[in-house]
């Protein structure tokens, strides 16, 4: 069922060459929603596409489209959405405000489904423009990816509100990965993952580069799936094969197993990762070595000495 | 079944009665009922065959009235039951009557409690499998004494007794206890009424005077049947309370109740907010709401029919309110009728004690909320965060930092821009075949992203039973570890005892246990370690004991 890629043709009676078609069968009427997510962190893909010229972010952008049209090509009711996050803000590629304007340039010319020509038009006009206006202020290199993330849930939550209580909406978040993980951003991310967990959005996370903790973790809670690519060229085969079918889907499909990931916390002293640690039972702040006094909020502790004469060693018994 | 031979001669026990035609299992002897057990001797012979004490009988069974055969069974303690025939055709049935009366009086006083432990242990067993399970594996096999299994489980018999009678529920009255005292046309112009225990109890508890008749009258003046039969015939019980006057035991009771209901009426409804006077009909047929027609309150301008229907309501209501009534009453307060206070009750005396002004209680509680009121919530010290901005901060990764340049910042800055300028979608060159193709290669079973999928979950390798085992095992090992670790520190010789004790218990539940069990997975192939880890923590539990052993040597050295 999975063949090569080609263009999507329309419903006009015109010579079909070889489609890729799913036939998997959804319920009736149930909308799905896809928000992509696409890191644009123009530094990441300045270098990159410096030193490896045969993947650029063209090509990305490409393969991202090409995963949208089938998303939006499988079922009428399916819906798109395409977010760019940036170093310097995110920004809505697709559906974006540009769409009302003008109906005189989306005529497509190969025959195409209109709605699949239109939106690829689309993306690459706000992309265009994205790049166009991007400044350089020094201070920020980060991509702002919890930002991002909490723009699509914002706009899935206005899309649930939209289609009404009675018509059921699945939605997951796609995330396309590029540069490397921010530090500062930990405490959105979480709570963006936890905030998806509770609506039941799946987080997908397809990372080009470098392993991402928190992207792991984000997938693992919301029961998405990570996939670190070995090949960049082929992005468009990944993005179909693996992050194109919805959760129920999935459970039918043999892919990737899940990765495992470490959720073990940091002390606060060092931001090393740490298994077994010493916790203040006042602010619950995480230390790797014994201090009496806790330094975040100044809570002495004290410690009972053993009353025996003779201190015998109290071994703990082994955890089951 | 016990078999006591003694002579009749060196019995001192004092006889209370004595049966003669007794057959049992089809033998002709006597009976013997003694002060503290039951014997039978085969006619003829000085020695008793059958012989209980009483404390070992559970419980006697009789025959029922109707059949020829008059017997008595004693059920003991242990399940056997022995049956007595008494075969003696004149006074057979005096004689029974005789000894079931007798045997009824006894039983009770040697009822041995059954020991109540013993029942407790029981009843655990059974609800928990789980420990069930464990006990089997411990004590049945003989690693640990059953004592020990025991010891810190039982903690506290009596205060679970205790426990279980307060949280018993106290059993209402049912409104309509009355109506199911069904009478049966008995087939010759009588009335056949069935009265049971829960009737007479509830009749007794909701009107109180009727217990007090009972009490004075049963069993002096009147027996039992006769006090009921007066009772039904007696207008007391009938619908249309005509007093007559005439000499009737209950009548008495009748203006009790005349007096209940009419104080239960000027005492008037507790709470103030509600208003029953508002209640009462009002009808508009007569001159449509506009000529007044006074409401008849006196007895005279009253039809028949409507008097009747009065005393039914007032009946009906004074019913009510006597079952609500005791149904608040505590069940163990002796109904005495002169120290019942409950004021709710129609027929008590002082029902005049202070109130305090309700109406201003109700409109207050009305008005206030409790979650708006101040907060008098104990005084807390307040979290006093330095450095507060540390929680924010999740793991900082390990990779070396990459330390870029303003200049290759500028560079890629500018690059992106130049190449995204003219960006064009391309969507037919997306996706080279060979790309393609190694991409799928990857994805597929034993692929380069397919490595794991290959190890099977261990669950699904071994056989359930083995799964079942090896949990049971768990349970076993855990329970004897504990009991080895809570020795430690060891203080006392008790412990030093226990400590021993428990690690040869461990010793021999490896031996007889656990090897076993691993011959046996052996047997079946299966490579998996399933039971490194009980090893593991068996083999830390005697390196601990041995410690503790040398250094209690060189302690003593």
């Amino acid at each position: 069922m999975h063949g090569e890629n080609t263009q999507l043709h329309a419903e006009r009676p015109q010579p079909i060459c070889r489609m890729v078609f799913y036939t998997f069968i959804s319920s009736e009427g149930e909308i799905s929603l896809l928000v992509v997510v696409v890191d644009v962190n123009p530094i990441w893909w300045g270098q990159h596409a410096q030193s490896e010229p045969e993947f650029t972010l063209s090509k990305c952008l490409d393969a991202v489209m090409v995963m949208g049209n089938a998303h939006m090509a499988m079922t009428r009711t399916n819906q798109l959405a395409v977010i760019a996050a940036h170093c310097q803000d995110s920004h809505f590629l697709y559906p974006s405000k540009r769409l009302k304007g003008n109906d005189d340039t989306s005529s497509s010319r190969d025959g195409k489904y209109e709605l699949l020509s239109v939106t690829n038009n689309l993306i690459a006009e706000e992309i265009r423009d994205i790049m166009s206006k991007t400044e350089l202020t020094g201070n920020s290199t980060d991509t702002l990816l919890a930002g991002s993330l909490a723009k699509a849930l914002c706009y899935i939550n206005r899309i649930s509100k939209e289609v009404g209580v009675a018509q059921e909406i699945k939605s997951r978040i796609l995330v396309i990965k590029a540069a490397d993980d921010c530090a500062l951003q930990y405490m959105n991310f979480m709570n963006v993952i936890f905030a998806a967990q509770k609506q039941n959005i799946l987080i997908d996370a397809c990372v080009l580069d470098s392993d991402s903790g928190l992207l792991q973790q984000a997938c693992d809670i919301t029961g998405g799936l990570y996939l670190k690519i070995p090949q960049k060229v082929a992005l468009a085969q990944y993005l179909l094969w693996v992050f194109l079918p919805d959760s129920e889907q999935r459970s039918l499909l043999v892919l990737p197993p899940p990765a495992h990931v470490d959720y073990r916390a940091a002390c606060f002293c060092h931001r090393t990762l740490i298994e077994i640690g010493y916790v203040c039972s006042v602010c619950l702040s995480i230390f790797c070595n014994f201090s009496p006094i806790c330094t975040t909020c100044e809570t002495a502790f004290k410690i009972q000495l053993p009353q025996m004469v003779k201190p015998k060693k109290k071994k703990p018994k082994l955890p089951a | 079944m016990h078999f006591v031979s003694f002579t009749m001669a060196s019995l001192s026990e004092e006889v209370l009665l004595v049966v003669k035609k007794v057959r049992q299992k089809k033998q002709d002897g006597t009976l013997y009922l003694m002060a503290e057990r039951i014997a039978w001797g085969p006619e003829g012979k000085d020695r008793f065959t059958v012989s209980h004490s009483y404390s070992d009988i559970r419980c006697q069974k009789i025959s029922p009235d109707g059949k020829a055969k008059v017997q008595l069974q004693l059920v003991l303690h242990t399940g056997e039951s022995t049956t007595f025939h008494f075969a003696n055709e004149s006074t057979s049935r005096k004689d029974w009557e005789a000894a079931k009366e007798l045997l009824q009086q006894l039983l009770p006083k040697f009822k041995k409690k059954a020991n109540k432990e013993l029942e407790e242990k029981n009843k655990m067993l059974q609800e928990d499998p789980v420990l069930f399970q464990l006990y089997k594996d411990l004590v049945v096999s003989q690693v640990i004494s059953a004592e020990e299994f025991w010891a810190n489980r039982l903690g506290g018999i009596n205060n679970g007794e205790s426990a279980a009678c307060e949280n018993k529920q106290e059993v209402g009255i049912s409104g309509a206890f009355l109506a199911d005292i069904r009478p049966q046309t008995d087939g010759c112009n009588g009335l056949r009424y069935n009265l049971t225990a829960d009737i007479i109890e509830s009749i007794f508890r909701t009107y109180p005077a009727v217990k007090q008749k009972y009490k004075e009258n049963v069993p002096h003046n009147l027996t039992e049947k006769e006090f009921w039969t007066r009772f039904f015939q007696s207008h007391y019980f009938h619908r249309d309370r005509i007093s007559t006057g005439t000499q009737d035991i209950f009548s008495e009771c009748a203006r009790q109740d005349e007096k209940g209901l009419k104080s239960l009426v000027t005492q008037g409804v507790k709470n103030p907010m509600v208003d029953l006077l508002s209640l009462e009909d009002k009808t508009l047929d007569e001159g449509y709401g506009i000529s007044s027609a006074l409401p008849s309150t006196s007895h005279a301008s009253r039809t028949v029919k409507e008097s009747s229907n009065f005393a039914i309501i007032k009946r009906f209501n004074h019913h009510s309110a006597m079952v609500l009534a005791a149904g608040s009453r505590k069940r163990d307060v002796p109904a005495d009728q002169a120290s019942e206070t409950s004021s709710t009750d129609g027929n008590s005396r002082d029902s005049d004690f202070f109130q305090p002004p309700l109406k201003k209680v109700k409109l207050q509680e009305a008005i206030e909320y409790e979650d708006l009121q101040q907060e008098n919530r104990p005084k807390t010290v307040a979290l006093n965060l330095k450095k507060s901005d540390r929680y924010a901060h999740g793991p900082v990764p390990l990779q070396s930092q990459q330390y870029t340049t303003s200049q290759d910042i500028i560079n890629s800055v500018n690059y992106i821009k130049h190449e995204m300028s003219n960006y064009k979608p391309n969507l037919t060159q997306v996706l080279s075949s060979a790309a393609a193709s190694s991409a799928i290669a990857a994805l597929s079973p034993g692929g380069v992203l397919m490595q794991q999928v290959a190890q099977q979950a261990i669950n699904q390798m071994v056989p359930t039973e083995i799964q079942a085992e090896l949990k049971h095992l768990y349970v076993a090992a855990g329970e004897l570890l504990r009991h080895f670790w809570t020795c430690f520190p060891v203080n006392t010789a008790f412990l030093e005892e226990k400590v021993t004790k428990m690690k040869s218990n461990l010793e021999r539940f490896q031996i007889t246990k656990l090897r076993p069990f691993q011959e046996k997975i052996q047997r079946q192939y299966l490579s998996t370690n399933l039971t490194g880890h009980l090893e593991c923590m068996l083999q830390a539990a005697y390196s601990k004991f041995h410690i503790w052993q040398t250094r209690r040597m060189m302690r003593k050295t």
